[in-house]
């Protein structure tokens, strides 16, 4: 069988069968390795996507499910190298560490971010509920989001 | 050659899912949110044969409140129905179950027939909830629809012929009050150790006809009714009902699980009832 996907707006053919994780689609077929299959359990949010603009789990999303419909991964959120204010605002107050769980933490944070323009500490802390950091403590990631805060409304990316 | 990756039908309508379950038989199974499903590989479990996705039916993801009632489609998912039911203080054991668990991507996936249809998910949030608001469900087939009560439908739910499906989740309203305490080894985002559901009326302080439910100590969710007999009529004094939990916690043989023992479950128990009586009298 093959999957008709829609993958950072280019259109992408992939010959496997529908039950197939979204995210080894990303990574095995299209080469897109930013999404991270690491519990493959919706606990660490490693793989998170956005779809139709919701974060989703691409663990537990088979590709079959994802036919028509708009999937964004962390590449395509920084088209020709431009980075997001979420990502600008990371890389600025030096809040990565080994990286692993960053495009995860950045769909989370772009997404949060677009729905609320003020948000407390407390919310972004909520909204991280999903993304787990083995690295940081999560400090500055939230010193970060909140300095991106504001700079998300109006669209993309 | 026999092909033997499993297949994906994705149902418009149904009838349509009716239909495509019955023709598959023993090897089809409907896909709700996925969440349960997705991780069989890390159950060491295999995929089914035949998948019917239910996720473009719109009728099944409806939620309808009304004063009496609320009928919630099954494939309704956790932060849908959390958004529906914030307003009714009746059933805040139901929007607190399907708002704290997990964490925001899989509220936003897994639905409340997943969640009633995972017979080995011990940790389901939203079955004690739906035990103590004695919620009854709808199963339909191509020949009719069947109605039962959340209890026996948890007893019935593996034997489930293949091409009958959880439908709608039915629940009666009263003038009662609810609560939804849950204890998870980390603060949020993780499976809970143990659960315990309340719903009572309170008439001039006392408790009036309590349910209790609890999940995630066994490996089904069940009401804790020699405590519902000690607690009725009962003025409300959370040291008193932690030391009726203590009393009665034999009732319970926990479950051994990698992320707590079963005694361990038992044992916070008194402290759940604590909680859940403190928020249901504030
Ligand atoms: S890999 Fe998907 S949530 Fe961890
Ligand atoms: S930076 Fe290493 S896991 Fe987050």
């Amino acid at each position: 069988m093959t999957l008709r996907l829609t993958i950072n707006g280019r259109e992408s053919l992939a010959p496997d069968d529908p039950m197939t994780p979204l995210v080894d689609l990303l990574r095995e077929r299209f080469h897109l390795t930013g999404a991270k299959p690491v519990c493959r359990e919706g606990f660490c949010g490693a793989c998170l996507v956005m779809i139709d603009g919701e974060p989703t789990l691409s663990c537990l999303t088979p590709g079959g499910l994802a036919e028509g419909r708009d999937i964004r991964t962390i590449e395509g959120l920084s088209p020709a190298g431009r980075l997001n204010p979420v990502q600008n605002a990371l890389e600025a107050h030096d809040a990565v560490q080994c990286g692993m769980c960053f495009p995860g933490m950045v769909m989370t944070l772009t997404h949060a971010l677009r729905r609320n323009a003020a948000p407390s500490r407390e919310e972004l802390r909520h909204a991280l509920t999903g993304n787990t950091c083995r690295c940081t403590g999560y400090e500055r990631i939230l010193d970060a989001a909140l300095s991106a805060a504001g700079a998300l409304q109006g669209g993309e990316p | 050659m026999i092909d033997t990756h499993p297949s994906l039908y994705i149902a418009p309508t149904l009838g349509d899912a009716l239909s495509a379950l019955g023709e598959r038989g023993a090897e089809g199974a409907a896909f709700a949110g996925g969440t349960w499903i997705m991780r069989a590989p890390i159950r060491h479990q295999p995929l089914g044969r035949a998948y019917v996705a239910l996720g473009k039916i719109e009728e099944l993801q409806r939620v309808d409140v009304t004063p009496a009632h609320v009928e919630i489609g099954a494939c309704a998912t956790h932060a849908t129905i959390a958004a529906a039911l914030a307003p009714c203080s009746d059933l805040a054991v139901l929007a607190e179950a399907a708002g704290r668990s997990a964490n925001p991507a899989v509220r936003s996936a897994a639905t409340i027939g997943g969640n009633l249809m995972a017979a080995d998910f011990a940790a389901a949030d939203l079955v004690p909830a739906l035990l103590c608001l004695e919620a009854s469900v709808e199963i339909v087939a191509r020949d009719g629809v069947e109605r039962m009560t959340i209890s026996d439908f948890l007893l019935k739910r593996q034997y489930l012929a293949c091409d009958r499906l959880l439908s709608r989740i039915r629940i009666e309203r009263a003038d009662r009050r609810s609560a939804h305490t849950r204890l998870p080894l980390r603060k949020a985002g993780d499976y809970p150790v143990a659960i315990v559901s309340l719903s009572a009326r309170i008439e001039a302080g006392r408790l009036m006809e309590p349910r209790i439910a609890v999940g995630s100590v066994e490996p089904v969710a069940r009401r804790w009714t020699p405590l519902e007999a000690a607690l009725e009529g009962a003025p409300i004094d959370i040291a008193a009902a932690r030391h009726a939990a203590e009393a009665y916690a034999a009732y319970f043989q926990g479950r051994e699980g990698i992320e707590a023992p079963g005694w361990y479950r038992i044992s916070v128990l008194p402290a759940l009832i604590g909680r859940a009586l403190q928020s249901l009298s504030s």
